[in-house]
């Protein structure tokens, strides 16, 4: 029943945005009540010397954000959600 | 002008005046979706149609499935058939399409059935790089007719199509895990996750007309004239003004190719983008980083996509374009532990190894390992352009200057570093810069942005085109 349970927690999760890349947040261009699209931009990582967006994965309300500039984000943490 | 000819027909002209069947599912009206005029045939009761038929003008072998014959289960005697139109088109050299809708072998005829499938296998593999394999997915296709179309080279599934070894059933009776047809193999699971999934489609309409799409750009060319194509002003502002900004790597593709062609494996390892189209009416395979994902970073999955990709271009003889903006393979442990080094090296072996005409354009940047896994000269470019103010390096001046110098900077002042690692900056730009890496023939030209289809096309038809002799493995 294992991968079952992980599949449920999967979709569960699809409101919180993770980052693909690690990274040092540059710019949030989100808080909370911002409407936006599939694949707008939530804010701007520093990684691989470039500046890479993380990318809303869904249209809906950002309802609440958890990063700022300076924080340094993982692959599995929570930049934002959305609902 | 090449007719419709259903194999085993009685020599009439298919009869189209009927009107259409009232289930949409049957062959005839699925196949007629695949050719330039209306034109399937029914299945007979082996339970497999067979057709051959015009598309865009130049004839395709096709088979479809029944799912009105027992829920399209294979019979000896439709394995028999698919073999039929597999080796007619090899014989032909011309694509075969197949269109999937099927429970798997027929459980009533024992393993007769299962040998038939097993024929059908043997006779992809060897027609495998001989002619292009289509396989459309239309509707369940379970067991063996999953590895049918698996074993080709392209996989388009309608929002209707499930692929898997296992159903849901005999999964919550050995595991006792449940889940849906829809979720253990749906379009979007081979879509993003597996990887089994070429091209996903809204319905028949649409995947058995990307089948079409595919199959002209596949099939060796017939006798257009490829004309010059002309310049693209708008490349010269296609680039983010600011170096370090990542962007969607879709529009530039797209002023660079006649239209949009056709995109391959599109949300899996987006971070590479793998695409079939037209430059000035020549086939052509760009293989693309995008920087918008990843940063364009190579990952392992990446590799892997584009490999395949490369082969198959390779397979047939369709020239390959790498567009090329990448900052280096992605740190990580995930990644080495993930198989980065074997799913790398497939995308190395397949550049190296490819005799197709292989083009690239380092736009802005190309760093290290990745820039070689991008098609550099050393590994048989025909061609390497760059546009001005590319950087193509073992690594960024900055990082470079931070490993040589390390030690002399460290010794300084806060103050005195700065203006020495600025100095420094400067000096690595110089020694890298694309003056000397065309003096060292590392890059052919540095090309204005606007004619770079004009000059990609030029580089095209003054090399040798060849072919790969291999199959194409599903890597």
């Amino acid at each position: 029943m294992r991968q079952h349970d992980d599949r449920v927690i999967t979709r569960r999760a699809l409101r919180a945005v993770s980052p693909e890349i690690p990274g040092v947040v540059l710019e949030v261009t989100v808080r909370p009540g911002t409407a936006v699209g599939a694949g707008d931009v939530l804010c701007l990582l520093e990684s691989m010397k470039m500046e890479i967006p993380v990318l809303a994965t869904r249209a809906g309300t950002v309802v609440s954000v958890h990063v700022a500039a300076g924080d340094r984000v993982a692959v599995h943490d929570t930049v934002a959600t959305i609902e | 002008m090449t007719h419709t000819l259903p194999i085993g027909h009685d020599g009439r002209p298919p009869d189209t005046s009927r009107p259409r069947p009232a289930d949409d599912r049957c062959p005839r009206r699925r196949l007629s979706l695949l050719f330039d005029h209306s034109g399937g045939s029914d299945a007979d009761s082996s339970g497999v149609a067979v057709a051959r038929g015009p598309v865009h003008g130049r004839p395709v072998h096709a088979f479809c499935i029944d799912p009105g014959v027992r829920g399209g289960a294979l019979s000896r005697a439709g394995c028999a058939r698919i073999v039929g139109v597999v080796e007619a088109a090899s014989r032909e050299g011309v694509p075969v399409v197949g269109l999937w809708h099927s429970g798997g072998a027929r459980i009533d005829e024992g393993v007769d059935a299962l040998d038939g499938v097993g024929s059908v296998f043997r006779a992809m593999v060897r027609a495998s790089g001989v002619v292009p394999q289509i396989s459309v997915v239309l509707g369940p296709a379970a067991g063996g007719a999953a590895y049918g179309p698996a074993l080709t080279d392209v996989v388009v599934m309608s929002d209707e199509a499930r692929m898997f070894v296992t159903g849901p059933e005999v999964i919550r009776q050995v595991t006792g895990e449940q889940i849906g047809m829809r979720e253990l193999g749906g379009p979007d699971v081979h879509h993003e996750m597996s990887g089994v999934a070429h091209v996903r489609a809204r319905d028949d309409d649409a995947a058995v007309g990307a089948a079409r799409q595919l199959a002209a750009l596949l099939r060796t060319p017939g006798r257009d004239e490829p004309s010059a194509p002309e310049d693209r002003p708008a490349l010269r502002r296609v680039l983010p003004e600011r170096a370090v900004r990542a962007y969607d790597v879709g529009p530039l593709l797209r002023l660079l190719l006649d239209d949009d062609g056709i995109e391959l494996q599109s949300d899996r390892a987006p971070n590479i983008v793998t695409r079939l189209g037209r430059l000035g009416g020549r086939r052509v395979g760009v293989v693309a980083n995008n920087p918008i994902r990843l940063g364009g970073c190579l990952t392992a999955a990446a590799s892997e996509k584009a490999a395949r990709f490369v082969r198959m271009c390779d397979a047939f003889g369709v020239p390959v374009v790498a567009v090329v903006d990448v900052p280096g393979y992605l740190p990580g442990p995930a990644e080495e532990h993930g198989g980065v080094l074997r799913h790398g090296a497939k995308l190395l072996h397949a550049f190296a190894g490819a005799t197709t005409p292989r083009i690239t354009l380092v736009t802005r940047k190309a760093f290290g390992g990745a820039y070689l896994a991008m098609n550099a000269r050393s590994m048989g470019a025909d061609a390497v352009f760059a546009w001005p103010g590319a950087e193509i390096a073992v690594m960024g001046a900055e990082a470079a200057v931070g490993v040589l110098h390390r030690r002399a900077l460290a010794a300084l002042s806060e103050e005195e570093a700065a203006a020495r690692r600025a100095e420094l900056v400067t000096g690595q730009r110089t020694a890298t810069s694309l003056d000397r890496l065309v003096a060292h023939g590392h890059v052919d030209r540095v090309i204005d942005p606007a004619e770079t289809p004009a000059r990609i096309a030029e580089a095209l038809d003054s090399a040798a085109g060849g072919r790969s002799d291999q199959r194409n493995i599903p890597l």
